[in-house]
């Protein structure tokens, strides 16, 4: 059957998190966090221990044993066969191996489509070696022999994710908190400007281990081996974004029962339930991005500012346009009001700068103010996701990806390049 | 952004880069008719006790307030930057703060509280140019005797004075610590040791 006439599978492996699903979706099917769980106990077997027999059947199995996502996590806590390996780290693919693996079981185990049927959209980070990308297109086309496959810069299909009919504007900032790193990425029409791309080493997986050093600090009865866990569900499910810290504190005193919650756990080792109390962690958490310096020493420039630098290190024609379509992206992003806060600390920066300005003409030339807009929608969460879904769902997608046919006749290097296309206006 | 930066690791002034800073600075910018120490504003206290310190009507925010208000934000950072005199003297307050609750750690109960600051308000308060001082670079050795008993008094007044009212906020009113405020006995401001 033709397979552009089934839905593209999109795929987007970030560092934490994998989101795969089927364009024309909302929402993806999966999201797993992308490690896998291998058997390594089949390569220490030497060959006189074992016989002919189980030699055969443990290297056929072997290639077979493994697990991915939360399966893995289970497992590798359960026995001590299973060793976790992540094969993506501050976006990259290290481990090719591993990445081959992980898609084997996203294809047939979880999604259970048949990859020949079906256009591929994988995505990855800007500033990836072109030699990743044809590593991809080999994995693809050769192990999974898949009829067609775009690679996207995950920041443009942030982007493409805010296009409605009406408007789409592929020009704008995205800032990408995830799991393990944050990055500020400028896109002028479609193109990332690589040189003024800032990143930060602090992103969620720092701000639960903040969390959960402020209630380990408070003497909170949470069992070791999960405090890592309960810190996470606790910022998922009770972290907001304050404007004040002090004015926080000062709510979270006067009224005790609106603001301080209850985490019900259950510790996994014994069954037995606990409960914490969550208090000022609510506010503290979100407020490491914007102020760095309370977590690390390492590190002490806040999210804000970092923008304002990444828009004013872009070229000069650009940056209104910049500042106009601030787009956020990952799971970090969703605090309750980080859109507003966010759009209030860098307004703060730009009006100094400008009044500065007129000031130094004497107040002769008024500067035209510069609009701030940070723009923030309910898919934040898997918004690369969902902007691959909306790009492959255009009928100018399949003209715009690499067929196996190409691949046959050129090799690995078509991959290379993957065209920007238009396909919404 | 007129102020600079004082960081406590490497007990000079640097120059570090003129971002936003976030920490929460005194509102007392007025600096007419006080007195001054060692470079410390010997600012008005609400306090019933007598002492060095000029009185201010009860109702009013006094630097201890805000000193109270300001910890349990102020503690996290390791960067300050000083607006005004009145700043040197919340970054000591908040120091001495931090000491307090360090020492209230173990008390359950107010009254082992009550005592365990009595003994800390009974300690040699040491002034600048004394080794012991914890922020050598803030405030200049005394020029004169009389400069440095009227600071030693100030400051054993001023200490006094904090460590009381700080009980009123980490102990609840049955008497039992508070935990929210207790918690912060194990930060460490501007990583100072705790002794």
């Amino acid at each position: 059957m033709d397979p552009t006439s089934r839905p593209t599978v999109v795929i987007d492996n970030g560092t934490g998190y994998s989101k795969m699903g089927f364009a024309g979706n909302v929402e993806p099917c999966f999201i797993q966090p992308t490690v896998v769980a291998l058997n390594d106990s089949y390569l220490n077997q030497t060959r006189a221990s074992s016989n002919m027999a189980n030699q055969y059947s443990a290297g056929v199995m072997a290639d077979l044993d493994f697990f991915i996502g939360d399966d893995a996590l289970l497992r590798s806590r359960a026995s001590n066969t299973y060793t976790l390996s992540h094969p993506i780290n501050h976006g990259q693919v290290e481990d090719w191996d591993a990445m081959e693996r992980y898609w084997q079981h996203c294809i047939f185990a979880y999604l259970r489509c048949d990859p020949e049927d079906h256009y591929f959209l994988l995505t990855e980070s800007p500033l990836t070696a072109p030699e990743n990308r044809e590593y991809m297109g080999e994995i693809m086309f050769e192990t999974f022999n898949v009829p067609g496959l775009y690679i996207g810069v995950n920041s443009v299909l942030a982007l493409a994710a805010g296009c409605s009919t009406s408007k789409c504007d592929l020009t704008g900032v995205v800032v990408d908190v995830g799991e393990g790193a944050t990055r500020v990425v400028p896109v002028a029409e479609g193109y990332v400007i690589g040189s003024c791309i800032k990143s930060i080493p602090i992103a969620g997986k720092d701000v639960t281990l903040f969390i959960q050093e402020l209630m380990r600090e408070r003497g909170e009865k949470m069992p070791p081996e999960d405090s890592f866990e309960a810190a996470r569900k606790v910022k998922e499910m009770y972290c907001y974004t304050s404007s004040d810290i002090v004015k926080e504190f000062t709510k979270h005193d006067k009224e005790p029962a609106k603001y301080i919650k209850q985490w019900r756990g259950i510790r996994l080792k014994t069954g037995a339930p606990y409960t914490c109390d969550v208090g000022y962690e609510r506010f503290l958490g979100p407020e490491v991005l914007f102020s760095p310096e309370i977590y690390t020493s390492d590190y002490i420039t806040p999210l804000p500012a970092l923008v304002d630098k990444c828009i004013q290190s872009a070229p000069i024609d650009t940056r209104r346009a910049l500042y106009k379509n601030i787009v956020l992206s990952g799971g970090s992003t969703m605090f309750k009001d980080f859109h507003r806060r966010l759009q209030r600390d860098v307004k703060k920066i730009v009006d100094a700068r400008v009044q500065a300005a007129t000031a130094l003409h004497g107040g002769d030339i008024k500067a035209k103010p510069v609009e701030v807009n940070v723009v923030s929608h309910p898919i934040q969460r898997f918004a690369v996701w969902f902007g691959g879904s909306v790009l492959a769902s255009t009928p100018e997608f399949f003209a715009a990806c690499h067929t196996k046919a190409e691949y046959e006749e050129h090799g690995a290097s078509i991959c290379r390049v993957n065209p920007v296309f238009k396909g919404m206006f | 952004m007129n102020g600079f930066p004082f960081s406590a690791e490497s007990g000079e002034i640097q120059l570090l880069e003129m971002i936003e800073w976030q920490v929460y600075h005194s509102s007392f910018v007025d600096e007419e008719g006080i007195t001054k120490a060692c470079g410390c504003p010997l600012l008005p206290l609400k306090s019933k006790k007598k002492g060095p310190a000029p009185v201010l009507e009860q109702g009013k925010t006094d630097i201890i307030d805000e000193a109270i208000t300001f910890f349990r934000a102020n503690v996290f950072f390791r960067n300050f930057d000083i607006k005004n005199p009145a700043d040197k003297l919340l970054i000591y307050l908040t120091y001495h703060i931090n000491l307090s609750l360090k020492r209230l750690e173990g008390c359950r109960t107010l009254a082992e509280g009550t005592k365990a600051v009595i003994n800390l308000g009974s300690e040699n308060v040491t002034i600048p140019g004394e080794p012991g001082f914890p922020f050598t670079a803030l405030f200049h050795p005394p020029q004169s005797q009389n400069e440095a008993e009227l600071l030693r008094d100030y400051l054993k007044h001023i200490r006094e004075e904090t460590s009381g009212r700080l009980l009123s906020v980490a102990y609840r009113p049955n008497g039992t610590p508070n935990k929210w405020w207790l918690a912060f006995a194990k930060r460490k401001f501007m990583n100072l040791p705790l002794n």
